[in-house]
C-alpha cells in the first residue's frame, strides 16, 4: 500500500500516491522495475491511472474506453477517455511508448476508477520508451499535490 | 388486481440541477402516472427528508423502488431510514450502462437520449412493480 498525502476541501478529500509520478492533468505514472539509468530508458514498464482528485472531480464512471494493446504513442497522446455522469474527459499519456496492457475492468467494471483509482482502477501498462526523458517532465507526488491543492481550492471558491 | 393490496412506492432522487437525477425523475413520473399508476404511489425524497408523516406511513407500507441518481443513493437511504423496505433500487448510471445508446444530457429539459433512457427505466421499474404485484415476495 502506498503512503498518502492527504488534502481536504470542503467536505471533500483527495489523496495524492506519493509513490509515482503525475501529469499536471492528473495521471498517474508508476514504473514497475528500476529506471535504467538516463539515456537508456528502455524495457521499463509504466502503469497508469487517474488520480484520486481526478477521479472525484470527473464524477462516477460510466464508460471507458482505453487505447488498444499495441498502440504506440507519445508523450500527451490521448491514453483513454472516460465518460461520467458530468463529461467525457480525454487523458494524455504521461509516458511514451507502446500499450502493453490494458485494465479488462475498464471494459466491465469501470466504476473501479472511482472505488480504487491507485489500484484496482488502473488503466493501462506502457512499455516505456525513454522512462527518465518522461519523468523529467512529470510532477513528483509533493509537486502534483500543491498542483491539486490550488485547482480544489479555486473549484471549492467558485462553488 | 384486488382492491385494498399493497402499493408500490417509487422513490426517486430529488437532486435538483443534475441529469441523471432528472432522468430519475421522469423515468418514476412515466411509473406512477402513465405505465402502472394503479399500482404505484409516488414519494417525493424531500418529503421524507422533512419526515412527513404520510411519506414516511406510505414507505413503512408498502414495498419501495428507488431510482438513485448517484452513487450518495439518498433515495435508497432515506427510505430506509424512514423504516421501510427498499425491494429494489435502481440507479440512473447503472441504466446508462445498459442503454448506452440513449446519453442523457440536459437539466430543466432531458434531451432525446435522456427522456429515452427514462422511458427505458421506467419499463425496467414497472417490470418489477409487476413482479411485486403479481408474484413477488412483496406482492
Amino acid at each position: 500500500m502506498p503512503e498518502f498525502l492527504e488534502l481536504t476541501v470542503d467536505k471533500f478529500t483527495f489523496r495524492t500516491a506519493a509513490d509515482r509520478y503525475y501529469n499536471s492533468e492528473g495521471v498517474w505514472a508508476l514504473a514497475e522495475v528500476s529506471p535504467l539509468p538516463l539515456g537508456e530508458g528502455t524495457g521499463v514498464r509504466v502503469r497508469i491511472g487517474l488520480s484520486d482528485f481526478l477521479q472525484q472531480r470527473s464524477g462516477d464512471v460510466a464508460f471507458a474506453e482505453v487505447t488498444s494493446e499495441g498502440t504506440v504513442l507519445a508523450f500527451g497522446d490521448e491514453v483513454a477517455v472516460i465518460e461520467t455522469i458530468k463529461a467525457e474527459v480525454s487523458l494524455p499519456s504521461p509516458v511514451a511508448g507502446e500499450v502493453v496492457e490494458v485494465n479488462p475492468a475498464m471494459e466491465t467494471a469501470p466504476e473501479v476508477i472511482n472505488q480504487d483509482p491507485y489500484g484496482e482502477g488502473w488503466l493501462a501498462v506502457i512499455e516505456a520508451e525513454d522512462w527518465e526523458a518522461d519523468r523529467a517532465r512529470l510532477l513528483d507526488a509533493q509537486a502534483y499535490f500543491l498542483v491539486m491543492k490550488q485547482e480544489a481550492e479555486e473549484e471549492a471558491r467558485r462553488l | 388486481m384486488s382492491e385494498g393490496r399493497r402499493k408500490v412506492v417509487i422513490v426517486p432522487c430529488s437532486g435538483i440541477g443534475k441529469t441523471y437525477g432528472t432522468v430519475s425523475r421522469e423515468a418514476a413520473y412515466e411509473v406512477t402516472e402513465d405505465l402502472r399508476p394503479a399500482d404505484t404511489q409516488l414519494v417525493a425524497l424531500s418529503l421524507l427528508v422533512l419526515g412527513d408523516e404520510d411519506a414516511r406511513a406510505a414507505v413503512a407500507d408498502n414495498p419501495a423502488v428507488t431510482i438513485d441518481g448517484c452513487k450518495l443513493a439518498c433515495a435508497t437511504r432515506m427510505v430506509e431510514e424512514s423504516g421501510g423496505a427498499v425491494a429494489q433500487d435502481f440507479a440512473v448510471l447503472d441504466a446508462y450502462r445498459r442503454h448506452r445508446q440513449f446519453k442523457p444530457q440536459g437539466i430543466a429539459e432531458l434531451n432525446e437520449g435522456g427522456q429515452k433512457l427514462a422511458h427505458a427505466l421506467a419499463e425496467e421499474v414497472a417490470a418489477v412493480v409487476d413482479n411485486l404485484r403479481h408474484g413477488g415476495k412483496d406482492a
